[in-house]
């Protein structure tokens, strides 16, 4: 059976390009060795918010609810009915993505995906070696947690974040390996759950990319929730010779050159993620890799080999789900032979923390390396009605305005369900929107969106609800 | 971090590699020229941001690359984020997680957000929204290239529409050659050179592209023809000699050719349409009040023509001091965009090599440029004696289209007037 277009890697990249595909008329079918919906849908974005969701509201119901009226005597977190319902959502979402591949006519086939040569697929599984032949593949296999060889993961008390989503008891002392975003979520997770949470960072700064002053708003949260950062500290390795027997670890750090030894029941280690790129065949085909493994390609997506495409994760930075779906989507167009272009002005990004921290658009440093003159806007939910109401005035709007010609260049905000907000910011850099334009728009009351024209206004010392400080123009 | 082809200069859209400095995996030290970019007015050398290590080079020699495109990838010894280990691995290092647990990973934000390596990000200083965008790249029209008529700039889909509608009847004029246009040029078939025998090919590319079509622009363009005179420069040769040990003492080479501009803005005061240009397309001559003049330079690249600006306001050593910088930045090749910009007149020095005297092509669109010869002794008939002088071809080759044979003939005249007597500019 021949096909038009192959995709290897069921994940938000590969089902959306199959999809597609699928849509466009291309007899296709997709290659999934494990779950369709990828790590986002089973073991990612998916499940890590259901559960930064369902602690959320344990954490309020202890701290907040009586702030508000109202007594709860002795809340309970049962975590493995917590994991039931979360797995419901997962699910719920899989089967769908499952039943979207049908109705646009895409063969599901199960199995390791290998190439044979430029134009047929071995897929190995359970059930024996069958292959594929098509004119067009692409591979979408994604990324997967990096290890540390003298940090074994043993999948019981030193694990991924895989296993960290789906604990059924919950760790007494739980240290995470790695500031990152995925630490840092999975961390606020357990302790607003109860658990006592460590943070070790190699860097000075826990999420060391992100700007300080957004940073500094989580940070805040963090320690007044209990959980202890250790920055400028690294991970050296176990007191114990084998960690999986032990009943409470040791682990042993190195902070500003001194040794220190950390106690932990369950240690998350979340460093970073790696491309699947190897089993694939794809030194057998002469599809190029960078140093780090990443699959080369070309602005639409095109490997050095014609007829074969790489999209997400496998590519390299940034290594982010909604990316992925947006490449599927030009990878598909290509294939069909319509014209497409990677032309976006920016991968927005949120991290679900406690605030939410979300970007689009340029940094201040992005935007003074491009030498574009901006003038900067801020805005504190503090001053938001919305936000006073629902008891979450942590944090900011940032806006960066072009002086030139006004348009906007980066939203930054940290904040109550900025990872929302951001969506608007997106729009407005993509579009091309001048300051006037957000400020023109008439946002709904009360409501927090309204922050975001409110920190344009401020820019140019005529926000409403908040002094007008004049600030430094860059 | 992604080093983007910065703004080169004003009205500069695109540059050509010309020449990479560095290689992929040596180190780079900050302010290191790493690339050689020309763009339509100069070669620019561009340097090194930061101190690091050339990790790729985004773009090739030959290739012609959008302000605001990423041409190099440079790793930072400075930038923490990209090089400091994580937690002791330098190799997880670049692989620090962003959003989104477990899917995500990779990337400092700034990869992230706008910069991501493998995504063609648009210039910010572009206002359009991404369906007009999408229309523009259908198109194949460069949005820095239009001009946007909503508020702020903005580019509307109307506005490439209309650029792209302009562009079918550019195309569909070339059909019908009219006379004397470069466009019409196009339509004919290329006559190409069959070779025998040994032949090296040279791609035509850098200055040499542009001098190539600057020189069809103008030939193409202007209706050439050139006037030739001479003239006894003898006064001037000694009062040069005179000026020698001041000009020592003041460390300036003192050639003739700041007494030739000083002789020359008297004369282009009394022609000012000498000093003009033709708006072909609003059917106007522009009479320009500076007098910028040009001064075509000999370099290992090719002609380049540095301007000397408002020459009319500065004193024979001011110039003298001037043209030999200017010179010496442009051989060197770190002459800016903006000392090749401006220019109302240009003198070119044929005589310093050799010959009679040439036939200049005009720098268009200026419509006139003066070709200095060598001053040679020569036996000349002043009255009834035959003596010794030293004697210089003038060749001015003029754009009929504006300025008729008997002005330019008028101008050389009072050209060789001020010339063959110095102090007569003096008193100008």
């Amino acid at each position: 059976m021949k096909y038009d277009a192959v995709v290897i890697g069921a994940g938000p990249g590969g089902y959306v390009c199959a999809i597609r595909l699928g849509q466009l008329g291309l007899k296709t079918a997709i290659v999934e060795k494990d779950q369709v919906g990828g790590v986002c849908l089973n073991v990612g974005c998916i499940p890590s918010k259901a559960l930064i969701h369902a602690a959320g509201t344990f954490w309020k119901i202890q701290n907040e609810a009586e702030k508000m009226g109202i007594t709860v005597s002795d809340p309970k977190c049962d975590l493995g009915k917590m994991q039931e319902w979360k797995s419901g959502v997962v699910k719920k979402l899989t089967g769908g993505v499952g039943q979207l591949l049908k109705a646009n006519k895409v063969d599901l086939i199960r199995g390791n995906a290998f190439f044979k040569d430029k134009s047929t697929l071995g897929v190995r599984s359970g059930e024996g070696d069958t292959q594929v032949t098509a004119s067009n593949f692409v591979v979408a296999t994604g990324s997967r947690n990096l290890t540390l060889p003298f940090l074994p993961m043993n999948g019981k008390n030193v694990i991924s974040s895989t296993e960290a989503l789906d604990l059924k008891t919950l760790p007494k002392r739980l240290v995470i390996i790695g500031g990152g975003f995925i630490g840092v979520e999975i961390g606020m997770a357990y302790a607003k759950l109860g658990s006592e949470v460590h943070i070790v960072e190699a860097l000075e700064q826990i999420l060391p990319s992100i700007d300080k002053d957004l940073v500094g708003v989580v940070e805040r949260k963090m320690k007044k929730m209990g959980m202890t950062l250790h920055t400028s500290t690294f991970a050296k390795g176990f007191e114990e010779t084998d960690p999986a027997s032990a009943s409470t670890l040791h682990l042993k750090v190195e902070k500003n050159g001194k040794a220190e030894s950390l106690e932990a029941d369950v240690v998350l280690v979340s460093i970073g993620r790696k491309p699947n790129s190897e089993d694939l065949g794809l030194e057998k085909v002469g599809v190029q890799l960078d140093s780090r493994g990443n699959i080369k390609t070309d602005n639409l997506g095109r490997t050095n080999v014609v007829g074969i495409y790489a999209i997400g994760d496998v590519t390299g930075p940034p290594q982010l789900a909604h990316r992925a779906s947006m490449d599927g989507l030009l990878v598909a167009s290509t294939i069909k032979g319509e014209k497409a272009y990677r032309d976006y002005r920016t991968v927005p990004w949120a991290v679900f923390s406690d605030p939410e921290i979300a970007v689009c658009g340029l940094s201040e440093k992005e935007a003074t390396e491009r030498g574009i003159a901006f003038k900067v806007g801020r805005f504190p939910f503090a001053a938001s009605g919305r936000a006073l109401s629902t008891n979450e005035t942590d944090g900011f709007v940032k806006v960066l305005i072009n002086e030139k010609d006004e348009s906007i260049v980066g939203v930054h905000m940290v904040g109550p369900e900025v990872s929302n907000l951001i969506a608007e910011a997106a729009l407005a850099v993509e579009m091309g929107a001048c300051a006037e334009d957000i400020v023109r728009t008439i946002h709904t009351h009360p409501t927090l969106p309204e922050a975001f024209p409110e920190a344009v206004e401020a820019a140019y010392l005529k926000a409403i609800h908040t002094a007008n400080v004049p600030r430094r123009s860059r | 971090m992604e080093f983007k082809l910065p703004d080169i200069g004003e009205g500069v859209a695109e540059g050509e590699i010309t020449k990479w400095l560095v290689k992929a995996g040596e180190p780079v030290k900050a302010d290191q020229p790493m690339v050689e970019v020309m763009t339509d007015k100069a070669t620019v050398e561009i340097p090194s941001p930061m101190n690091g290590t050339i990790d790729e080079l985004l773009a090739s020699e030959g290739e012609t690359v959008p302000v605001g495109k990423a041409i190099v990838r440079i790793a930072g010894t400075g930038d923490s984020a990209a090089k400091k280990p994580s937690n002791g691995q330098a190799h997880a290092a670049q692989d620090r997680p962003t959003s989104r647990p477990s899917t995500s990973a990779g990337s400092t934000p700034a990869a992230a957000s706008a910069t991501d390596s493998s995504a063609e990000v648009l210039p910010f200083k572009v206002l359009a929204t991404p369906a007009t965008r999408k229309l523009a790249r259908d198109l194949q029209i460069d949005l820095s290239r239009v001009e946007g008529t909503g508020p702020h700039g903005r580019i509307t889909k109307v506005d490439v529409q209309m650029v792209y509608e302009g562009k079918q009847a550019a195309t569909s004029r070339s059909s019908h050659p009219s006379p004397g246009t470069a466009v019409a040029t196009k339509t004919k078939a290329p006559v190409s050179y069959v070779p025998s025998g040994s032949v090296e090919r040279i791609p035509l590319r850098g200055v040499r592209k542009k001098i190539a079509e600057a020189m069809i622009r103008s030939k193409h363009t202007a209706a050439h023809f050139t006037y030739v005179e001479e003239v006894d420069m003898s006064e001037i040769v000694k009062m040069r000699s005179a000026a020698k040990d001041e000009a020592k003492a003041r460390g300036i080479k003192l050639t003739f050719l700041p007494f030739i501009i000083k002789a020359l803005i008297p004369a282009l005061r009394e022609f000012p349409y000498l000093n003009s240009s033709l708006d072909d397309e609003k059917q106007e001559i522009l009479l320009k009040g500076d007098f910028n003049i040009g001064i075509a330079t000999d370099t290992d690249n090719g002609l380049m023509v540095p301007v000397i600006k408002t020459a009319d306001r500065k004193s024979i050593w001011d110039l003298a001091d001037e043209i030999e910088t200017l010179s010496e930045k442009t051989r060197t090749g770190k002459v800016s965009v903006d000392d090749l910009k401006g220019g109302t007149f240009t003198i070119t020095n044929a005589g310093s090599i050799g010959g009679v005297f040439a036939t200049p092509v005009i720098n268009y669109p200026e419509v006139a440029i003066l070709g200095v010869n060598a001053i040679r002794k020569r036996p000349v008939v002043k009255g009834d004696q035959i003596t010794i002088a030293d004697m210089m071809f003038l060749s001015l080759s003029v754009d009929h289209r504006v300025v008729d044979g008997a002005d330019a003939a008028r101008f050389m005249n009072r050209l060789v007037y001020f010339l063959s007597d110095p102090k007569r500019f003096v008193f100008a």
